[in-house]
């Protein structure tokens, strides 16, 4: 079975493994390991904590644009791009394309160039209506 | 606090001890006092494994907060009446009580997850709210499927500010080497993309690898964020495989001795870029060549190489538990360092 794996498959295999070995570190040595390396264990973590959160701002500050724009995306609609390194989804009411990076907060898509055409059409304005 | 809350003070209901609330494994503070929707959102909270407290007006929200806080997630009406004894006209536009009880909160926890039901708009665009409050997720939908998605969001958030520094940098380190095992299937992603490409899909959580990846509460943020890792860097490769011509590089071709050789090794080229792209495709000669001064470091490698287990190579070079640390210790420290140093040169094309 190793005999017949390929350069590629026994690198992925090298490196999952020396990634399960890292879930498998102390406290004390993930942050002494990050020091030899040569960077500084807490600008290290936080700039992790970094990433992640501005993974979730990323999503809020697309699902507010569309918002704003009067366009209806289901949080759960959104799909990963072919390549991962985008999301993207369409306006349940209009049908409009829009896709984001995470990363960069990049966003695209048509239903950033305007207020949703079917917006407000079968919305009920319940300000007007009382809650009784 | 007062200026947020400056209604005459009455007497309120006696209230339970608070210390059941935080022995729970999930809380929430329901400020609510529309009976049916009290009713609909306990329940849907209940049903989601939190253990809920509510209270009808924002000063005694407010006071159940101080007593008992801070909860996994807060949730306030819009409309909540400042305290009991006042009659309260919903349809008055400027009733904003739940808004005033948020800011409160947040003063004392910056970091609390609140969502504000706003029942009585029809979308979050028309809810008048200051601008600290601006990114404060919003309930217009009386839906448990909207509930759901805020309160996974305020779930996933509080795990995000918990997670400590060194449960951080295994999470980075994990990444790093699970992106670095992908080699050309990486397509020029790094760590950090895989790391929030698994937040993502934690967001979007949805159970269908395609859509999302549900947290489920019962595996710590750790352990689920690397089994999403897992899962994305696994799908990355399949995709690449499904489409992506292999280079002849890649056939693996034997020479005499039975050693693995690439049927252009020794082929000549007059192309600098094509010729580093080859040598770049042989990462795990790289590696093994890194550690050629450390025979334990390449005795373990080759090992891994092989499929071994810890075990058996503990066992085969007669390593006890302490040395074996140690080497792969100094294999991490190494090939990240290596990385760290690379710059762009660690990089494989997109």
């Amino acid at each position: 079975m190793i005999d017949k794996m390929t350069h590629d498959e026994r690198l992925e295999q090298l490196m999952n493994r020396l990634a399960e070995s890292v879930l498998g570190l102390s406290d004390e040595a993930a942050l002494a390991e990050t020091s030899e390396v040569g960077a500084d264990p807490e600008q290290e973590a936080e700039r992790t904590r970094f990433v992640l959160r501005q993974a979730s701002k990323a999503l809020d500050n697309v699902t507010e644009r569309l918002s704003n724009l009067g366009h209806t995306i289901n949080s759960n609609g959104w799909r990963g791009g072919r390549w991962g390194h985008h999301f993207h989804s369409t306006c349940q009411t209009c049908g409009s394309f829009v896709s984001f990076t995470p990363a960069t907060g990049e966003m695209r898509g048509e239903a950033l160039d305007g207020q949703c055409p079917e917006s407000g059409q079968f919305a009920i304005p319940r300000r007007e209506a009382s809650r009784k | 606090m007062a200026h947020l809350l400056p209604y005459p003070e009455s007497p309120a209901p006696p209230l339970p001890p608070p210390r059941s609330i935080n022995a729970s494994p999930k809380s929430a503070l329901l400020v609510e006092n529309d009976q049916s929707l009290l009713s609909f959102l306990r329940r849907s909270l209940e049903d989601d494994g939190y253990a809920v407290r509510t209270a009808a007006n924002s000063e005694e929200g407010l006071r159940l907060y101080r007593d008992c806080g801070p909860f996994n997630v807060v949730l306030i009406d819009y409309c909540v009446p400042p305290n009991y004894g006042f009659g309260i006209d919903y349809l008055a536009p400027l009733q904003k009580h739940g808004i005033g009880l948020a800011m409160a909160i947040r003063q004392i926890h910056p970091l609390q997850g609140i969502i504000i039901t706003a029942l009585a708009y029809r979308d979050a665009r028309e809810v008048p709210r200051p601008l600290e409050l601006m990114h404060i997720p919003l309930l217009v939908d009386i839906s448990n499927f909207q509930l759901r998605s805020l309160l996974e969001k305020i779930e996933v958030e509080r795990a995000i500010e918990a997670l400590t520094s060194s449960e951080l940098l295994r999470l980075r380190q994990f990444a790093e080497f699970r992106v670095r095992g992908l080699g050309r299937a990486a397509r020029g992603r790094t760590g950090e993309d895989l790391l929030q490409e698994a937040l993502m899909r934690t967001l979007i959580g949805a159970e269908d690898l395609q859509k999302g990846r549900h947290w489920n509460k019962d595996v710590d943020f750790v352990g689920h964020l690397t089994g999403a890792m897992q899962s994305i860097s696994n799908h990355w490769k399949r995709q690449f495989k499904e489409t992506e011509a292999y280079l002849i590089s890649e056939f693996p071709v034997r020479d005499a001795e039975g050693q693995e050789q690439s049927p252009l090794d020794n082929v000549a080229s007059e192309h600098a870029e094509a010729d580093q792209r080859l040598i770049e495709q042989d990462e795990k000669d790289r590696v093994l060549t890194t550690f050629k001064d450390d025979p334990e470091a390449t005795q373990i490698l080759q090992d891994f190489l092989d499929g071994l287990k810890k075990s058996e190579i503990k066992s085969r070079y007669g390593l006890d538990e302490r040395k074996y640390a140690a080497t792969m210790k100094r294999i991490r420290v190494k090939l990240l360092g290596r990385r760290n140093g690379g710059g762009q040169g660690e990089k494989h094309d997109r």
